[in-house]
């Protein structure tokens, strides 16, 4: 076997076209890799706050708590339900809110987009005890207080500790805190109160959707069947895992399958440009291939030997490209939720398997670009050694 | 590399019987060699000389194994150059042919004892034992410290000494070299051509060289001009 320093050496003394074609192959992956981690930042995001325990109730036929309508009387009713857990005090580990969608002036002078606020009863943070509030304080019950998500926080006008906007016209609130849910799709919202939020949008008879606490994840059949089977309700539960995971699904799948065509079309360029570089290679080299030839090395140990030097360029250029990829991680990104129609925050979120596979999909790539280079420097006679030959 | 007492094949004879090679600029047939005929006798050092386009590095290339015949046969010790198939022919090449060429054909990126061992990756020597036999070889050619220079940080006359090093390192039966001192001075191709010499008569290589040069000439036990296709 020729030695795989041959090649890396012909690539490093061949530097500033191994180095354009290596870029090429670095945007490829870096777009493949950044789609997937935010891919996989979204999922994690609208996911991680959803609880085994915890069922969601929304109107029969919505698909999420925006679309959803919960009358005041049936929140009761399925608040008492013998599977729901309680509290110290007998009271059930639950929560009715209220989620609207405004429009809001952005910060940075780029237009409006959607704000999501959460009209949130008082037992709030018993219920989500990962919620913390970690500047001001919380918003006082029965007052136009409101405290803001820190993902949400300084991206529009107002809406930033100590400062004031209006949930609608003539419905000023002011910000008393900042609160924090490990990254959570809540931090992209704002919570006020619930009869506050209630009365300003006018949903006085209802909620969105009720949330509860049940004494055990194996009670959520139990209690699905129950509150499903009430057809005088008319409500429909998920568990709240489940909830998320369909949440995420659209805008997932969306920016998936962008990065994937995006990666997919740069790819072929990317070929192309090691196609190129090899083919280039190949021709400068025929009289070191000949000599390689000459001196017995087989067709098929120079086509292998070829393939693994556009395989090293290529993984070269998707160590490359999965570095800068890495380097999103401190980047936040925040686009639209198709389910919730508000703006949610993201991180990239890179996970070893993402790492592996763009680094993977590069030197497929490589090997794809370099084939036909590799059977051309194979096809290269013995005959070439010679001087004008 | 073994030393002379030890070498492991014995000179190659060669005869070349009614080689006919032609070639086709497009269409039209160019005849180089025309029913040639030669007998190297093992352990004979030649020189093949003559004009451009004499047909001399054609011959040459037809006995090392490089290329075919039209018409004819080859015969190299007991193989039959002429008729092998690729493979075949690449792998009795590896362990029957010396070759040195005139601009060196070193691989640029490798250092010459990398470069003097290239022929034994294709044997199954462990990496120690190929290493030894390189450093062997670059010590016959007068280079064994200059055995982690790369070929750029050598003179024309030390990148062919390394070549030649190439060349013997797995022990052939026959050398072939092509205009060996064609881009050296006079100093660097005397020793080279003694070098030569010396594995013709020191170690029993059969050596077959084209060249130009007449001192080079001088140096073979046989000159055969060649002129139109055919040796005179």
């Amino acid at each position: 076997m020729i030695p795989l320093r041959y090649n890396a050496r012909s690539l490093v003394r061949r530097r500033t076209t191994t180095i354009a074609a290596a870029l090429g192959m670095a945007l490829v992956v870096f777009v493949l890799a950044a789609s997937l981690m935010l891919s996989s930042g979204i999922k994690k995001t609208l996911t991680q706050s959803g609880r085994p325990n915890v069922a969601i109730v929304l109107r029969k036929g919505s698909d999420a708590e925006l679309a959803s309508g919960v009358e005041k009387a049936h929140v009761a009713l399925v608040s008492a339900r013998e599977e729901v857990a309680r509290d110290g005090s007998g009271a059930p580990l639950s929560v009715g809110e209220v989620v609207v969608v405004i429009t809001q002036e952005k910060i940075d002078g780029n237009g409006i987009s959607n704000l999501s606020i959460r009209g949130v009863p008082e037992n709030v943070y018993a219920f989500r005890p990962t919620v913390k509030v970690t500047e001001g304080r919380p918003a006082r019950p029965g007052t136009d207080e409101v405290v803001v998500g820190k993902r949400a926080r300084g991206r529009f006008k107002g809406v930033d500790l100590n400062k004031a906007f209006e949930l609608k016209k003539n419905l000023p609130v002011q910000v008393v805190g900042v609160f924090e849910d490990d990254g959570s799709s809540y931090e992209s919202e704002v919570w006020g109160d619930l009869e506050t939020v209630r009365r300003g949008f006018g949903r006085e008879d209802g909620v969105s959707s009720v949330r509860v606490q049940l004494t055990s994840p194996e009670k959520m059949d139990a209690f699905k069947t129950a509150i499903e089977g009430d057809k005088q309700l008319q409500l429909e539960v998920f568990p709240e895992t489940t909830y998320f995971e369909k949440m995420s699904e659209g805008t997932s799948a969306f920016v998936n399958g962008l990065g994937i065509t995006i990666a997919v079309f740069f790819s072929i360029g990317a070929m192309i440009g090691a196609l190129i570089t090899m083919y280039a290679s190949v021709a400068q080299r025929r009289k070191e291939i000949g000599t390689l030839r000459a001196l017995g090395f087989s067709r098929s140990s120079i086509l292998f030997s070829f393939l693994m030097e556009s395989l090293m360029l290529a993984v070269a250029g998707g160590v490359l490209g999965v570095l800068a990829a890495l380097g999103l991680g401190f980047v936040k990104f925040s686009m639209m939720n198709f389910a919730s129609w508000a703006e949610v925050t993201f991180s990239f979120n890179p996970t070893p398997e993402i790492l592996v596979f763009a680094v993977v999909f590069g030197g497929i790539m490589g090997v794809i670009g370099g084939f036909f280079p590799a059977v051309r420097a194979a096809r290269v006679p013995p005959i070439a050694a010679m001087r004008g030959a | 590399m073994s030393t002379a007492a030890s070498s492991a094949h014995a000179s190659a004879g060669i005869t070349v019987r009614d080689v006919t090679k032609v070639f086709y600029r497009g269409k039209e047939p160019l005849t180089v060699l025309d029913k040639l005929n030669l007998e190297v006798t093992p352990g004979q050092f030649v020189a093949l000389m003559g004009p451009s386009g004499s047909g001399k590095s054609t011959l040459l290339n037809l006995i090392a194994g490089l290329d075919r015949p039209s018409q004819g046969s080859v015969q190299v010790g007991q193989s039959s150059v002429s008729n092998m198939a690729d493979s075949e022919l690449a792998k009795w090449r590896s362990q029957n042919v010396g070759f040195i060429f005139q601009t060196y054909n070193l691989m640029p990126v490798l250092t010459a004892l990398e470069n003097v061992e290239l022929p034994l990756l294709l044997t199954k020597l462990s990496g120690a034992e190929r290493k030894k036999r390189a450093q062997t070889a670059l010590r016959v050619v007068g280079l064994e410290d200059r055995s982690t220079h790369y070929p750029r940080q050598l003179s024309g006359g030390q990148e062919q000494r390394v070549a030649i090093a190439r060349a013997i390192v797995n022990d052939p039966s026959l050398i072939v070299a092509d205009e060996p001192t064609g881009d050296l001075d006079r100093q660097s191709a005397d020793d080279i051509l003694t070098l030569l010499t010396k594995l013709n008569t020191d170690f029993g290589k059969t050596i077959v060289m084209v060249t130009h040069d007449p001192a080079a000439a001088e140096r073979a036990n046989v000159t055969r001009r060649l002129n139109k296709g055919q040796l005179s």
